[in-house]
């Protein structure tokens, strides 16, 4: 024990600069975007000395605003929406066939493959796809997250639904429930914990995405989802710094609120994720 | 059950299937082999017309000094990245475990943990901000040369920059499995070790690391994956400049494909990731599928 116990000081004191090191960034994010110019260029990180809402007006007055905060909500729950039943329900399929029958066992290796595809393999051809099938437009970009969202999706429930015993299932089907009887009244409920991890993982991922929203919707403004709005207003902040601190906030808040109340399913969600796969 | 229900049964399971399957042929495994022809190609990614030039593309790759540089970029910045993020997320992870009491973890792991869910651009975007205006106003106050720079200014260091924030962010979720890991770690075996005399140290290389090797090996991939196709902190931050001193090999694909008209080429990099990723997988599963049986 008396060994111990610089290290245990060495060791706070680390910890919290490393607490520090992450509370940063934020901390000037949220100072700055109260902050008319003068105010912070004459210093960065103390408290705003009143509430200037300036910044957040002038960020809200962009005539395209409305459109990118709505372009990332539909995105993100339309394609959630999706997700949330189809991969469900086709892994359902193929965690019971998948022994028996050569189909789903291949379907599923399938599935899977597409984990360690990197996005840039794809980046050219779905884009020419796209053109080509007129679904360069949100419906497009909602469709092409369901998809992608398949091999992790079906890798975990497969995995989930090994944990949920057959009897149940087999007792549902000699009271007459059909098989989607039987999913959605049995397995459906008890997989709820594997369906929370999946929405959690998802709806950060799309949420947050850039790459697929640059290749497919950065055509006109009224596109834009929030990362595509924040990247392409990089040039236009050079001189306002103030004004980029604020958009930052409207996509760093939603998410601090969200990992405030569901901190708990996140972290353990995203874990679970990692882990499984 | 009756034969015909079976039957109803069986068309069911196969009725769910067609959509998803569909989907997935025509936007993934469609695009593949779309990929892989265009990398065959001399394709602009605009006409409608190409010709078949064989391995052109890919002898090109290796050949070009652009896109060499790139690839080493890529390489040198993958192998800093994970050295630094596995062992911060590992020290971070002893920290938490053997140092720190009960409650305070919780609130630790609350606040390393948060960086993950934010926007890879928004971070890369505010750090730029932060690199730019901040830290000089902060060097000028300190009268220190180092700070007063932009560290993303110059060829020689931007990379220190972009690795800075991609760690910031990138050791969150690493950090997080490692302690679920540990935790996993029954508690008597080290009691057992303990009374047999081992040292710390011995404890660590011993127990820790064998039994946590399933967990290490899967953050280690993911990280390595999240380095060779780096592209939205660089985007973000430094679109590949100063003098394409941070060109990584994803947003020199993008450059090449949008920008460039090559679309051909940059199709064949991709493969080239797609097939180094692959390679690397595959080994480091291999490897520490022989350490795992070795411990048992």
């Amino acid at each position: 024990m008396k060994r111990k116990l610089p290290l245990q000081i060495i060791g706070y004191i680390l910890l919290c600069i490393l607490v520090i090191i992450i509370i940063f960034p934020i901390w000037v994010t949220f100072v700055t975007a109260f902050k008319t110019t003068e105010e912070s260029t004459r210093n960065f990180f103390a408290f705003p000395t009143r509430l200037y809402l300036g910044n957040f007006t002038e960020v809200m007055s962009d005539s395209h605003f409305g459109d990118y905060v709505r372009n990332s909500l539909v995105i993100t729950l339309a394609s959630i929406s999706i997700i949330a039943v189809m991969i469900p329900l086709v892994s359902y399929a193929i965690a019971r066939n998948r022994k028996q029958n050569k189909y789903y066992a291949a379907l599923y290796v399938l599935f899977i493959m597409s984990i360690f595809a990197p996005f840039q393999v794809l980046m050219v051809p779905l884009t020419q796809l796209c053109t080509k099938l007129h679904i360069m437009n949100q419906a497009g970009v909602i469709i092409i997250y369901s998809t992608f969202a398949l091999g992790q999706g079906v890798f975990l429930f497969c995995g989930y639904y090994k944990s949920i015993p057959i009897e149940l299932e087999e007792a549902a089907g000699l009271d007459g429930c059909t098989v989607l009887g039987t999913f959605f009244r049995i397995v459906y409920p008890l997989a709820k914990p594997m369906t929370v991890t999946v929405i959690i993982l998802n709806t950060l991922w799309i949420w947050n995405d850039f790459l697929l929203p640059l290749l497919i919707l950065n055509k006109s403004a009224s596109m834009w989802t929030l990362p595509i709005y924040q990247y392409n207003f990089k040039s236009a902040y050079t001189f306002d710094y103030n004004l980029a601190f604020a958009s930052f906030l409207f996509s760093i808040v939603p998410m601090i609120i969200l990992y405030a109340f569901l901190q708990k399913y996140i972290i353990e969600g995203l874990t679970a994720g990692a882990v499984k796969s | 059950m009756g034969k015909a229900k079976k039957n109803k049964r069986e068309r069911t399971f196969f009725l769910i299937t067609i959509v998803p399957l569909m989907l997935y042929l025509l936007l993934f495994v469609v695009p593949v082999f779309m990929g892989i022809n265009y990398s065959l190609t001399n394709w602009d990614g605009l006409s409608g017309k190409y010709r078949y030039i064989g391995l052109g593309n890919y002898i090109n790759i290796f050949t070009n000094k652009r896109t060499v540089k790139s690839l080493l970029f890529t390489g040198k910045y993958t192998i800093l990245l994970v050295l630094i993020v596995m062992v911060l997320a590992m020290l971070l992870t002893l920290a938490l475990t053997y140092l720190v009491s009960k409650k305070l973890r919780t609130f630790y792991r609350s606040v390393f943990f948060f960086p993950a869910v934010l926007s890879l651009v928004t971070v890369g975007l505010t750090w730029n901000q932060i690199f730019y205006r901040v830290l000089p106003a902060i060097g000028e106050i300190l009268h220190s040369d180092l700070l007063s720079k932009n560290i993303l200014g110059s060829p020689k260091t931007a990379i220190w920059g972009i690795l800075l924030v991609n760690i910031w962010q990138g050791t969150s979720i690493p950090f997080i499995m490692l302690l679920a890991g540990i935790q996993n770690i029954p508690a008597d075996i080290y009691e057992a070790a303990k009374i047999d005399g081992a040292n710390p140290f011995q404890l660590f290389c011993k127990i820790t690391v064998p039994y946590m090797l399933p967990v290490i090996n899967v953050a280690f991939v993911m990280v390595l994956k999240s380095g060779i196709t780096v592209f939205d902190y660089i985007q973000a931050m430094t679109e590949g400049g100063p003098i394409q001193s941070t060109e990584s090999a994803s947003v020199l694909i993008y450059q090449l494909a949008f920008s460039d008209s090559k679309a051909g080429l940059a199709t064949a990099y991709a493969v080239i990731l797609l097939i180094i990723i692959a390679i690397v997988s595959a080994l480091q599963m291999k490897i520490s599928s022989k350490f795992e049986v070795g411990q048992v």
